[in-house]
């Protein structure tokens, strides 16, 4: 169970892939499950979006501790990111970060293994400090965002790394 | 870890294989009456074995064989991989014509391919059969694994049961669990009315889990202080001991000491999970079935919980089954270690289906409701 007065991390999934990325990751030795909790599938990266008017602007306003990264496919769209923040305030927006593959996470799957084998990648990735799998093609572009993240999340998300 | 569980007419189980091989967690999945209950059940008489109990009519009765079926044999049979080496254990049991219990038809434990012993019917042989052609008899009413004398830790023998019997098979029933004990163990049974014994076998088989279970407590329960286990009635061959849980708050000097039978069942569903943490910490490879761990939970602690356990059994080596109707548990598995347990009917047997082997549109939790997963 969270703390909400604590950072925290609110992991929004797209999709039933993402979702299982999202399994793989929190999985990582030394992170600290009290401040991460996956949220249930929002059911497209549309409702990803349209969820922030919905409740987390609200919740995030209330709860400033709170951090939230949202997975969506980009399906190979250059503006995705951005139409996914269009929902975010701005009061809140640089607490929201965006990930996800270029095109989809089946297509990753090729290289990297089933679902949640490619979130325990990222975990160890976490862990030495190397980006090893973000160095894939596929995932390349989430590079500027990716270290945004690692900057605000990695001090409370592992603590003792 | 089990990589292969096989049970052939017992209950709804019939020509039924389980394999988990790799999988260090994994979620059965199913409607009622599909069959978890009994994989459970075929489980624990293999642990029933492990810790002892050999009459084979205390095992398995006449009503659990599939259709009555009495003209075929029950099979039950494990693959595990334990510290690198892989055990196969399988027994077989008849119910002949006149007879009034099942008698055991064949029985055989081998290590890496090589024969521990073997059994046909009454006739046992130790080692290869072919290395000791004459071997000894023993009862058909009894299974033998339990009654061969191990030669010392490090037999294979010794090693197999021993990672059989501390498997634990849960099915915990909070409002029956009072914290009360009278000799410490690290075989708990499965409704876990022997916590308090189970927690005192634990800190003194490896004292360093107390840290790991007030770790785990702190953060689901924040004013915990403490947990003691204070003996209340001593005798010459008697000592009981009573689990209690002290709390203080941050604001408060006052400590508030709580008998554990007074916990809410939730509480104590959390120092169960505590205990499973601990147990696959203390002596690992352990392997765990847990039927709905997620009962008595709040919403918002189910997934921390899950995926607590999910992870310490990945890193500790273990390997954790569990079931459960929770959507939120069900969303803390993936495709590759979610199996679907399914039967068309009561006359049929249970199907398993990796869920990673069904085609499934959309979001599996919205295609459990409408009722669209299916082999």
């Amino acid at each position: 169970m969270i703390n909400k007065f604590k950072p925290h991390l609110l992991i929004l999934p797209e999709d039933e892939a993402n979702r299982m990325i999202a399994n793989g990751f929190v999985q990582t030795p030394h992170l600290d499950l009290s401040r991460v909790q996956i949220l249930p599938n929002a059911g497209g990266w549309g409702h990803v979006r349209d969820s922030f008017t919905q409740a987390h602007n609200k919740a995030m306003s209330k709860y400033d501790k709170r951090m939230m990264l949202l997975l969506v496919d980009f399906d190979n769209q250059d503006n995705r990111r951005e139409e996914v923040l269009s929902q975010v305030s701005p009061q809140v927006r640089d607490r929201v970060f965006v990930l996800g593959t270029l095109s989809e996470p089946e297509d990753l799957r090729g290289d990297l293994g089933h679902f949640e084998r490619i979130g325990e990648a990222i975990g160890d990735d976490c862990l030495d400090e190397a980006p090893r799998t973000w160095e894939h093609p596929l995932l390349q572009h989430n590079e500027e965002e990716l270290r945004r993240l690692t900057e605000r999340v990695r001090p409370f998300l592992f603590p003792t790394r | 870890m089990l990589n292969r569980l096989y049970v052939h007419n017992y209950r709804c189980l019939n020509n039924f294989e389980l394999r988990l091989k790799d999988k260090p967690s994994v979620l059965l999945l199913g409607r009622n009456g599909s069959g978890k209950s009994s994989v459970r059940s075929a489980l624990e008489i293999l642990q029933h074995i492990a810790r002892g109990t050999n009459r084979v009519g205390t095992l398995i009765k006449r009503a659990d064989l599939y259709r009555d079926r009495t003209d075929e044999p029950v099979r039950v049979e494990v693959e595990a991989e334990i510290n690198a080496r892989l055990y196969r254990y399988a027994l077989a049991l008849e119910y002949p014509q006149g007879f009034r219990e099942l008698r055991v038809l064949s029985e055989s434990l081998e290590c890496d391919g090589l024969g521990i012993f073997s059994r046909d019917r009454a006739q046992v042989h130790l080692g290869p059969a072919s290395d000791n052609p004459n071997g000894f008899r023993i009862d058909w009413h009894v299974v033998a694994l339990p009654l061969i004398q191990e030669r010392s830790a490090e037999d294979p023998l010794a090693i197999f049961r021993l990672w059989l019997a501390r498997s634990l098979i849960l099915d915990p029933i909070p409002s029956r669990i009072t914290g009360e004990s009278s000799e410490e163990t690290l075989e708990p049974d499965r409704e876990v009315r022997r916590l308090g014994g189970w927690f005192a076998g634990l800190i003194a088989h490896a004292p360093a889990t107390y840290a790991d279970i007030d770790s785990y407590l702190r953060g689901i329960l924040p004013d915990l202080l403490d947990i003691k286990n204070p003996v209340v009635a001593e005798s010459a061959e008697h000592r009981s001991r009573r689990l209690t849980v002290n709390f203080r708050a941050e604001t408060h000097e006052h400590v508030l000491s709580v008998p554990f039978a007074a916990l809410s069942d939730g509480e104590k569903s959390a120092f169960v999970c505590a205990l499973v943490l601990a147990a696959s910490k203390a002596h690992n490879p352990i392997f765990c079935f847990w039927d709905e761990p997620d009962s008595h939970l709040a919403l918002d602690e189910v997934g921390h919980f899950i995926t607590e356990l999910r992870r310490a059994f990945k890193n500790n080596g273990g390997q954790l089954v569990v079931t459960s109707h929770s959507e939120e548990t069900i969303r803390r598995f993936s495709h590759e270690n979610t199996f679907l347990l399914h039967r068309k009917s009561h006359l049929e047997p249970t199907q398993v289906s990796a869920l990673s082997d069904l085609d499934i549109a959309g979001d599996l939790v919205g295609a459990l409701i409408r009722g669209d997963v299916a082999p």
